[in-house]
């Protein structure tokens, strides 16, 4: 029998759409999970997407990446390589594990919701495909720390970390579920696909991937680069999404869910990315700053694709700019007081060397920042560990579940007040999002509300650390055991001279 | 006595802070409690007495926490107040922190 050319039959194959005789429409796509947006079901047979891969393709392609980051993981589980990279980077990677790998799996229940409640076969196949994809970056994702566990017990928090009431933990399990744990398919295809995985999780992956590979940790820089190949392919789900919303003018709606996303997408990537690319890299490798790698993965991709779309730039896009100044160098400041909380070693960063690359990179910044270094510096100098802990809790936002920072003077947190409850936020965009859907959120206890409520005892710094299932072997620690401090007045002598 | 959770800031610092007070606390006692998480840890101290502020208004030093109608998860913010500084204290512009110029 011939062989046909795949485009000859690959649409009549693929594209098993049919109208319902015995079922209503609404039946088979509810709209809690498949959200039509108003637009009629046969007009959604129109989606269409460029990539048009056979399932004996896929199947083909995958064996020969999981081949080939399997052989590497195995070379090198043989080198010792783990001992020989800087601490600054077993922090990254030592948080990115738990920060994505249970993440990953949970994405693939997103996938298969699109897998089943997409409204168009084109999609729903290749949902099925992203299934599959997020199924091997969860194992992935497991599977590397595992063979590292003998080395840092440390790496069990990958699968640890999302069991726990960790504070970074119940913030990303919010951020997650928001996006695709009990997202419909249609937000999802935005939120996860279009604005996350196109846009952050470029920055993050790929920028990381380009570190990892100038830091030597070539196991991790294989694996998060054979991911970045599955997600570069089913994040193409977001774009034919957004374009049939706009041809049918829903453009208010595709903007609100991109407008939601983006900020919240931000707020996480501050957190994790920021203090990874400009602290825990170490200098000789780091390639771009964070605010760098922001401008050229995501300001000028999105920039782009607005403008390919006909859709506008976030309304808070001003106040986006003037974070990328400030925020991330807040945070990093923050988990560092909280490192007790943290199942990584975070790596202060702040060398005499690399103080001058943040204040060439980001100028104010020793003003801004340099100052608390100093007298965290000057602490740990005198032998005062005690005053460089936090013995209380940093208020965080009800919506993103990020510390409440403040790049200005007297500059109060939001508050609103619901039903008796005060709810605090971090930022007019996270107070905007709160009241886009007030009932979606109003219902999660904060790490503050959970205190206050009594649900943690006792109700001291000790019975937070306890509650968040760290034991005293998991906390974290100053990465390089402070030496940045102790070499501090040297180089100041030096730099008189 | 009733402890009342505020959100607090020491102005200079870079996060609101969860403090526990009294709502019989004078607000020099408030300061002091707030000023503990941060002078010392982040911030240098200074030679000049401290104020809160609440709803934008400096609050007096001997008022109570239930005498100024501060409710629980009000915010506040504590500062050193320059105008009556005792003596040439440092401020954090010309605090050592900063790198000395080559």
């Amino acid at each position: 029998m011939p062989k046909l050319d795949r485009s000859e039959w690959y649409d009549l194959a693929r594209d098993m759409n049919w109208q319902f005789k015995y079922v209503r429409d609404t039946e088979v796509f509810p709209e809690a999970l498949s959200e039509s947006k108003g637009i009629r079901p046969k007009a959604w047979w129109n989606w269409d997407e460029p990539y048009k891969i056979s399932y004996r393709d896929y199947v083909k392609n995958q064996a020969e990446k999981e081949s080939g980051v399997y052989t590497v993981r195995s070379a090198l589980a043989r080198s010792g390589f783990f001992e020989k990279l800087d601490p600054g980077w077993k922090a990254a990677i030592i948080a990115h594990y738990g920060v994505f790998a249970m993440p990953e799996y949970l994405a693939t229940f997103g996938e298969a919701r699109m897998g089943r409640f997409g409204r168009a076969a084109a999609w729903r196949n290749m949902a099925l495909f992203g299934t599959l994809d997020e199924i091997r970056h969860g194992q992935l994702q497991f599977s590397f720390p595992h063979a590292l566990l003998n080395r840092e017990p440390r790496f069990d928090w990958a699968h640890k970390a999302f069991h726990t009431n960790q504070w970074g933990a119940i913030a990303l399990r919010h951020l997650f579920d928001d996006m695709f744990t009990a997202n419909d398919a249609v937000s999802m295809a935005i939120q996860l696909t279009f604005v996350i995985e196109t846009g952050f999780t470029n920055l993050h992956f790929l920028g990381l991937a380009a570190d990892a590979m100038e830091t030597g940790d070539v196991e991790f820089s294989t694996l998060i680069s054979s991911i970045q190949t599955d997600e570069a392919r089913h994040a193409q789900q977001g774009e034919p999404t957004l374009r049939l919303l706009m041809q049918h003018g829903k453009k208010a709606e595709a903007q609100r869910l991109i407008d939601v996303m983006f900020w919240r997408g931000w707020r996480a990537f501050a957190l994790l990315t920021g203090p990874a690319t400009d602290y825990y890299t170490p200098l000789a490798h780091r390639r771009l700053s964070f605010k760098e790698f922001m401008l050229e993965w995501i300001i000028k991709q999105f920039n782009d694709q607005f403008r390919d779309l006909g859709l506008e730039r976030p309304w808070y896009w001003d106040l986006f700019l003037q974070e990328l100044d400030w925020l991330h160098h807040a945070l990093h400041l923050g988990l560092w007081f909280k490192r007790p909380t943290l199942w990584w070693n975070p790596d202060a960063g702040v060398s005499v060397e690399e103080r001058e690359w943040l204040e060439a990179k980001y100028p104010g910044w020793h003003d801004r920042f340099g100052t608390y270094w100093h007298t965290i510096a000057e602490n740990l100098r005198l032998g005062n560990i005690g005053h460089t802990h936090q013995e209380t809790l940093f208020v965080v936002c009800n919506m993103c579940q990020i510390p409440v920072c403040s790049p200005a003077v007297g500059a109060p947190p939001r508050q609103v007040m619901r039903d008796g409850r005060v709810y605090t936020f971090c930022s007019e965009p996270c107070q905007w999002i709160f009241e886009q859907n007030p009932a979606r959120y109003a219902g999660h206890l904060s790490i503050i509300d959970r205190f206050l409520a009594g649900h943690i005892q006792p109700p001291d710094i000790a019975g937070v650390r306890a509650y968040m299932g760290l034991s005293p072997a998991e906390q974290g620690t100053d990465a390089t055991n402070y030496s940045w401090a102790l070499e501090l007045p040297q180089a100041a002598v030096k730099s008189v001279a | 006595m009733a402890v009342v959770p505020l959100l607090a800031v020491f102005r200079g610092d870079f996060v609101t802070l969860l403090v526990l007070v009294d709502d019989k606390d004078t607000m020099k006692v408030v300061a002091d409690k707030i000023a503990y998480h941060v002078i010392n840890r982040r911030l240098p101290p200074q030679d000049a007495p401290m104020r809160v502020q609440y709803n934008h208004r400096a609050l007096p030093p001997d008022q109570t926490v239930a005498q100024a109608g501060i409710l629980p998860l009000s915010f506040v913010e504590v500062y050193y107040d320059a105008r009556e500084r005792r003596h040439a204290g440092m401020d954090r512009r010309s605090y050592p922190g900063r790198p000395l110029e080559r």
